[in-house]
């Protein structure tokens, strides 16, 4: 608890002033993910402060996303490693991470081949018994799971992809190779959502956690659906960056 | 209610998957493509299950989990309605307004301030802003409500350097839209904003304000905005449940540049 600092005399509040001790043990890296904040008792025990005051330092910290309550377990530091992803490069989001680091990987968990699913096929403007492939893949970055994704390619419009091997290579190298249907235009939609269990246990959150998730659909040069993506981004450490100019 | 909503909810009786998890997803999927648009008044479960010659209780299962994830919301007379929409380009694409994105929704959009007040930030809070730190400064905190029909759409709160903008506190009500404000009585125009968006969970008082769950997964902006001498002129943070709709061109000269340079 020794990066806390306390001065009374100042009259700058003092729960900001635990807050902002913590943010710098944070930025000098005393202080990593996952590592276990003291108990708000410990807090005004040691430094004889009410509650309120320290309950408003966390409160402050949460909402600034640097650390997280969990409940019956106690409060963490959250903020491994954040990465920034410029907005309109999302889709290229493990380019710009193999780019960045050398601990980086592209995981396949699941390929399947399927003749119906019923959101994915009306996103893909499928009929029930087309078939599509399907690969599930977790992206991570130093081991941490930065992205997890379904990509549904139907057969119709990518005849030879069973043989592909997603964990080697990015997406376009398949969307650009050999290819007879070349992509125009992505549709995303990005919507906040909390994981399921299912979901927190592969990307290495709690069930619950706020997910950015973001669908895609791969657009081509005649309005067709070439192909569909749910991306799963973790949101306590997952930023996308954007300069909006004037109208 | 329209009764040929009916139609386009579908089940597969050969199918492994339960029935409710069926009629969850037929019904997410109708939502997601806009066949059932906001506000779109579904038909009552025991409806529902009758056409579909199920059982009542796989309709309520599939509503309730529909209520849970936000697609839909019960409202007066027993009846369903879709709660899922988009905005448009609000984030990304132009530097719409929040007020002209609930308008092109269909909604009717108002804005309640919750609060308003001159504050002191410390050297330590300025630079965390991206303001130059002075010592002895004053902001102008607005946070504000933007609601449409009535419903909480985002909480929106701003920091405003009143050395910038000055009696800005004796003048604003808190109900105007900020930028129009600004351009029209202090002649400073916001050029570019340079937004940070994350997926966060909401606080205990956050969620009261957007009517919702604690701990439901929102859309967190962090905005900073620049007048056209690239001076911070306004730092802000928006809390929204709501989707959004972006529209990336990547062209096929993208892709051929990426094959080239291999």
């Amino acid at each position: 608890m020794d990066y806390i600092f306390v001065n009374k005399t100042l009259k700058i509040p003092i729960y900001k002033q635990i807050a902002f001790s913590i943010i710098k043990a944070i930025e000098k890296g005393d202080l990593i993910f996952n590592d276990k904040l003291p108990t708000e008792k410990e807090i005004c025990q040691t430094f004889t402060i009410s509650p309120t005051v320290v309950k408003m330092a966390y409160d402050f910290l949460i909402v600034e996303g640097k650390i997280k309550r969990i409940k019956g377990k106690g409060t963490y530091v959250t903020n491994r490693a954040p990465y920034k992803c410029p907005l309109h490069e999302f889709y290229q989001v493990d380019r710009i991470l193999s780019d960045e680091t050398n601990n980086f990987e592209r995981q396949v968990i699941l390929i399947d081949y399927i003749d119906d699913e019923f959101s994915a096929y009306r996103m893909l403007k499928l009929n029930k018994g087309e078939h599509c492939f399907v690969f599930t893949r977790i992206i991570k970055n130093n081991r941490n799971p930065v992205l997890l994704q379904k990509i549904y390619l139907p057969e119709k419009y990518f005849p030879k992809i069973d043989g592909f091997d997603l964990s080697t290579h990015r997406l376009f190298d398949l969307l650009g190779n050999k290819q007879t249907h070349p992509i125009d235009h992505l549709h995303n939609t990005f919507s906040p959502i909390n994981a399921t269990s299912a979901e927190a246990l592969l990307l290495n959150i709690q069930p619950d956690d706020a997910i950015y998730f973001v669908r895609t659909q791969l657009i081509g040069e005649q309005n067709q659906v070439l192909g569909y993506i749910t991306n799963y981004f973790p949101g306590e450490f997952t930023e996308f960056e954007v300069m909006v100019h004037a109208a | 209610m329209l009764p040929n909503l009916l139609i386009y909810v579908t089940i597969d009786r050969r199918s492994t998957v339960v029935y409710n998890e069926q009629i969850k997803e037929s019904i997410k999927a109708l939502i997601l493509d806009q066949t059932f648009y906001y506000k779109t008044i579904l038909p009552k479960p025991n409806i529902l299950a009758q056409h579909l010659n199920v059982d009542l209780k796989f309709t309520k299962i599939a509503y309730d989990q529909l209520i849970q994830e936000r697609y839909i919301r019960k409202v007066e007379n027993d009846n369903y309605e879709v709660a899922y929409f988009e905005l448009t380009n609000y984030f990304f694409d132009r530097n719409v307004a929040i007020y002209d994105a609930i308008i092109a929704l269909g909604l009717t959009p108002s804005i309640k301030c919750v609060e308003k007040k001159v504050i002191s930030l410390t050297l330590d809070e300025q630079n965390y802003m991206g303001f130059k730190p002075i010592e002895d400064n004053q902001y102008f905190y607005i946070n504000r409500l933007y609601l449409g029909n009535q419903q909480p759409i985002m909480i929106l709160e701003n920091y405003l350097p009143m050395h910038i903008f000055p009696d800005i506190d004796k003048h604003f009500i808190g109900d105007e839209p900020l930028n129009a404000y600004l351009d029209h009585h202090y002649n400073i125009r916001a050029n570019v904003s340079h937004r940070i968006t994350q997926a966060v969970n909401l606080t205990a008082t956050l969620s009261k304000y957007l009517n919702e769950r604690k701990n439901a997964s929102s859309i967190c902006s962090t905005n900073r905005v620049y007048d056209e001498n690239q001076i911070l002129i306004d730092f802000g943070r928006s809390h929204t449940i709501s989707s959004y709709y972006f529209q990336a061109l990547i062209s096929k000269k993208e892709i051929t540049d990426y094959y080239k340079s291999r």
